[in-house]
C-alpha cells in the first residue's frame, strides 16, 4: 500500500488505516486526511521526563476516526487516554512531555507541526475537549452567564468579524435556551450563578454546553461522566449522542465499559501507553481478541450478591516507570508463555474489522488460549 | 436472628449558616428524614440515590460523626447516645468505615504501615505482638503488597490508597463496615477485586455491610437487601432481587431504568426534568409521572410482603386506586404480577 511518507512512518501506519474497516484504502485525499479519516494518529510517542528519568506515556499509539464517528478509548489510569486526548489538542506542557514521533494529522495538517498561534485557530471550530472535572474548565469568579457568553462572543466573532452587536437582552434569551436545551430547569436562575453553586452534573452540562457552542467537527471528551449519577450520566451521554446526530466527531475517554457499549461504534482498548485492541463497539465485547479486554469485561458486576466472584485478573494497572518485558499485560495475564514475556506483539489484523496485540490469539477463530 | 443494627426514624437536619432574613433564623435542610431501617448480622444492606439523597450523611450518623437530630440508633441491642462518650466509642469499637475519597481519607505524613497500626492502637484490643500479623492478613486479602507498607499515601495510585483504607478499616474486625462510595474512584478491574475482595472477606470475619453507592450494577452485585432514598427520604425497600427486579416506587422504577449496563443498547435521549424534591408530602411528587392528589401528604409504608416496603400512595388501598390514576402498566401491582425476572433468561 502506498503511502505519502508522514513522520515516523511503519507498519503501525497501514494498520491505523485498516483499523477503519471497510472503507480503508479506497480514496485518499491529498495529504494526511486519508481514507475519509477526519483525524488520523500515527505511531504517537510521547515521553515525560522528569528527574527520575524518562518515562514513555503513549507508544506508539495509531488511532484514527471518521466524520459522525464515535470513538471510544477506553483503559485504566495510566494507559495514557488522557495524554492522548491532550497531546491531539497540543495541550501537553513541554516540559515535562516529549513528542517522540508520531503525527496527528486533522482535515490533512500535521498538528504537531503546527507554528505557534495556529493551534488556537483549531481550538474551538476544530477539535475541542470536555474535562473530568468541570471545576477545572470553569472560571470559579464569572457566573455562568458570562461564561456561556464569552464563548458565543468569540463565536460570532469568528464566524462574522462585522457581525453586529448583539444587545445583553437578546444574548440573554439565547443562553437561556442553550440550557433549557440541556434540560436544565429555570436557567434564569441557573444563569445568574457561579460554577461552585451548581451541582457536579450541572457543572459538566455548562462545560460542555461551552465547549460544543462552536460546534467543533472533533469533540474529545475525557470521562465527562464519572462520578456522576446513573440519572445525570444519561443526560450527558444524551447530550453526546445529540451532538453526534448534528455529524460531530467525538472521540470519548472512558474506564466504563458500560458507557462505551451504549454510544462508542469503534473502541479502542489501551494499556500501558499502547492500543492492545481495537475494533467494533459490540463485537469487541463479545467476543474480546486480548485477554485484557476480558478482564475489562469481566470488571462489570454481574447479577445478584449470589453471583460468582468476578472473573477478573488480578495485579493493578502498569507502573509505567516500572514496565514488564514484553507484552506489558503478560504479569496478569493467565496466557501469558515464554515468548509474552521475551518480545512485545504488534497490533495486527486478527479478524475483519478486528485488531489486537496478543500473541496468544488466534487469527484462525479469534480465540486467545 | 438479630438484627446488628436498627435505625429508628432517624432525622438529620443541618442549618444553613447564612439567616434567610434578619428577622427569620436559618433555613434547615434536611439531609435524612425520618429513616428507618435495619441491617442483620452478617447482611449486606445496599443504599442507593442520587447525589445529595443523605448517603454519606447515614454513613456519617453510624460512626459518630453526625449526631442524629431525632431517632435512634440501636447497634447489637444498645441505644447510642450521641452525648454520650462511652456510647460514642462503642459505636466506632463496632463500626468501620471507608470513604469515597482515598486521597483525602490518608494521612499523607504517615507512611502506609504506620496508617494501618494506628487503627490497631486505636482499638486497644489487640497484643501489640500480633499486630505484624493482622498487618500482613490483612493487605493480602485487600491486595497491598509488602513494598507499599513504607511508602507514603502520596507516593501511591488511587487504587492502592484505597485499599489501604480497606485494610485499616479491617484490620481490627467490626461488626459493621460502612462502605460510603469504596468504589468509586476505583479503576474498573480494580473495582472488581476490591468487590471479590468484600464478597470474601464478609464470609471470613463475619461482618455486616452498610454499602453505599448510586452504582447500582455494583450494588445488585453485592447487596441482600436495597434501600432508595430520595433527597432524605427512604422510598423503597426490600430484597435486592425483588427491588430490582419488580420495583414498585415510580422513582425506583425510573432509577433502575436509568441504569447502563453491557447488553442494553439504549440511551436516553429524552428530556428528564431536574429533580427537585417536593418541599412537602411525598418528596417525589413534583417529577413523579403518577402523582396525584394525595401525594400532597407524606405517604406511610406499605408492606408488599416478604420484606418489601415501599412508601408511595399509589399502594396505599390496593389496586382500585391505581386503576383510576393511569399508573403505567409495569407498575401494575397485585398478587397475580408474577412477571419473570429478566435476569433468569439471560
Amino acid at each position: 500500500m502506498a503511502i505519502d511518507d508522514v513522520d515516523g512512518t511503519d507498519d503501525r501506519q497501514t494498520l491505523a488505516q485498516e483499523v477503519g474497516g471497510p472503507a480503508s484504502g479506497v480514496t485518499r485525499l491529498a495529504e494526511g486526511g486519508r481514507d475519509g479519516n477526519l483525524l488520523d494518529i500515527n505511531d504517537l510517542t510521547v515521553d515525560f521526563v522528569s528527574v527520575d528519568g524518562k518515562v514513555r506515556i503513549l507508544n506508539g499509539v495509531s488511532l484514527n476516526a471518521k466524520k459522525g464517528e464515535v470513538v471510544g478509548i477506553v483503559g485504566e489510569s495510566g494507559s495514557g487516554k488522557t495524554t492522548l486526548g491532550l497531546a491531539i489538542l497540543g495541550l501537553l506542557d513541554s516540559p515535562p512531555a516529549e513528542i517522540v514521533r508520531g503525527s496527528v494529522m486533522f482535515e490533512g495538517r500535521n498538528l504537531l507541526k503546527l507554528k505557534p498561534g495556529e493551534m488556537e485557530k483549531i481550538h474551538g471550530t476544530g477539535i475541542n475537549m470536555v474535562f473530568q472535572e468541570p471545576l477545572d474548565s470553569l472560571n470559579p469568579v464569572y457566573t455562568v452567564e458570562t461564561q456561556i457568553d464569552e464563548a458565543l462572543k468569540v463565536q460570532r466573532k469568528r464566524a462574522d468579524s462585522t457581525a453586529m452587536q448583539v444587545t445583553d437582552e437578546e444574548s440573554k434569551s439565547v443562553i437561556a435556551d442553550l440550557l433549557r436545551n440541556l434540560c436544565i430547569d429555570k436557567p434564569e436562575e441557573v444563569m445568574e450563578r457561579y460554577p461552585h453553586e451548581l451541582s457536579g452534573g450541572m457543572r459538566q452540562r455548562v462545560a460542555i454546553s461551552i465547549s460544543t457552542i462552536e460546534k467543533p467537527r472533533v469533540m474529545i471528551s475525557d470521562e465527562p461522566t464519572t462520578g456522576l449519577d446513573a440519572y445525570v450520566q444519561n443526560r450527558i451521554l444524551g447530550m453526546f449522542s445529540a451532538q453526534r446526530k448534528s455529524g460531530a466527531t467525538l472521540l470519548y475517554i472512558t474506564h466504563d465499559l458500560t458507557i462505551a457499549s451504549q454510544i462508542c461504534d469503534r473502541i479502542y482498548i489501551m494499556y500501558a501507553g499502547r492500543v492492545m485492541e481495537a475494533g467494533d463497539t459490540a463485537s469487541v465485547l463479545q467476543n474480546p481478541l486480548h485477554p485484557y479486554t476480558s478482564t475489562l469485561v469481566a470488571s462489570v458486576p454481574q447479577g445478584f450478591e449470589d453471583a460468582p466472584p468476578l472473573a477478573v485478573q488480578l495485579g493493578e494497572p502498569p507502573d509505567l516507570r516500572n514496565l514488564p518485558g514484553g507484552c506489558k499485560f503478560n504479569p496478569r495475564c493467565p496466557y501469558a508463555t515464554d515468548i509474552c514475556k521475551r518480545e512485545e506483539p504488534k497490533l495486527e489484523h486478527i479478524l475483519s474489522g478486528r485488531y489486537a496485540a496478543c500473541w496468544r490469539v488466534d487469527k484462525a477463530n479469534g480465540k486467545f488460549s | 436472628m438479630g438484627n446488628l443494627v436498627e435505625i429508628e426514624n432517624l432525622t438529620v437536619s443541618f442549618r444553613s449558616k447564612r439567616r434567610a432574613s434578619l428577622f427569620r433564623s436559618a433555613p434547615s435542610l434536611k439531609a435524612l428524614d425520618d429513616v428507618s431501617l435495619t441491617i442483620g448480622e452478617n447482611e449486606t444492606f445496599g443504599l442507593t440515590g442520587e447525589t445529595g439523597s443523605g448517603k454519606s450523611t447515614l454513613a456519617k450518623v453510624l460512626v459518630g460523626l453526625y449526631r442524629p437530630t431525632s431517632g435512634s440508633v440501636k447497634i447489637l441491642g444498645r441505644k447510642i447516645d450521641y452525648k454520650n462518650r462511652k456510647d460514642i466509642a462503642f459505636l466506632r469499637r463496632n463500626v468501620g468505615i471507608v470513604f469515597q475519597d482515598p486521597v483525602r481519607s490518608l494521612n499523607p505524613s504517615l507512611t502506609v504501615k504506620e496508617v494501618i497500626t494506628e487503627a490497631l492502637l486505636a482499638s486497644k484490643s489487640i497484643p501489640k505482638k500480633d499486630y505484624d500479623e493482622r498487618i500482613d492478613f490483612i493487605t493480602k486479602l485487600v491486595g497491598v503488597t509488602r513494598d507499599l507498607l513504607p511508602r507514603r499515601p502520596g507516593a501511591l495510585s488511587g487504587g492502592q490508597r484505597q485499599r489501604i483504607s480497606l485494610a485499616r478499616a479491617l484490620v481490627v474486625p467490626k461488626k459493621l463496615l460502612v462502605l460510603d462510595e469504596p468504589t468509586s474512584a476505583l479503576d474498573v478491574s480494580i473495582q472488581a477485586q476490591v468487590l471479590n475482595t468484600l464478597k470474601k472477606l464478609k464470609s471470613e470475619l463475619d461482618t455486616s455491610y452498610l454499602f453505599i453507592t448510586h452504582d447500582i450494577n455494583v450494588i445488585k452485585y453485592v447487596s441482600h437487601r436495597l434501600g432508595v432514598l430520595f433527597y432524605g427520604r427512604l422510598v423503597e425497600i426490600g430484597d435486592t432481587l425483588t427491588v430490582d427486579t419488580e420495583p414498585k416506587h415510580p422513582y425506583t422504577q425510573s432509577l433502575i431504568s436509568h441504569v447502563l449496563t453491557l447488553k442494553k443498547a439504549w440511551l436516553q435521549e429524552t428530556v428528564i426534568s431536574e429533580h427537585r424534591p417536593a418541599p412537602s408530602g411525598c418528596r417525589y411528587r413534583i417529577v413523579c409521572p403518577a402523582a396525584f392528589d394525595r401525594c400532597g401528604a407524606v405517604p406511610s409504608w406499605v408492606d408488599l410482603g416478604g420484606g418489601h416496603l415501599v412508601s408511595c400512595f399509589l399502594y396505599d388501598h390496593g389496586p382500585n386506586i391505581q386503576s383510576q390514576v393511569g399508573l403505567p402498566t409495569e407498575a401494575a401491582v397485585g398478587e397475580g404480577d408474577l412477571r419473570v425476572p429478566p435476569h433468569e433468561t439471560s
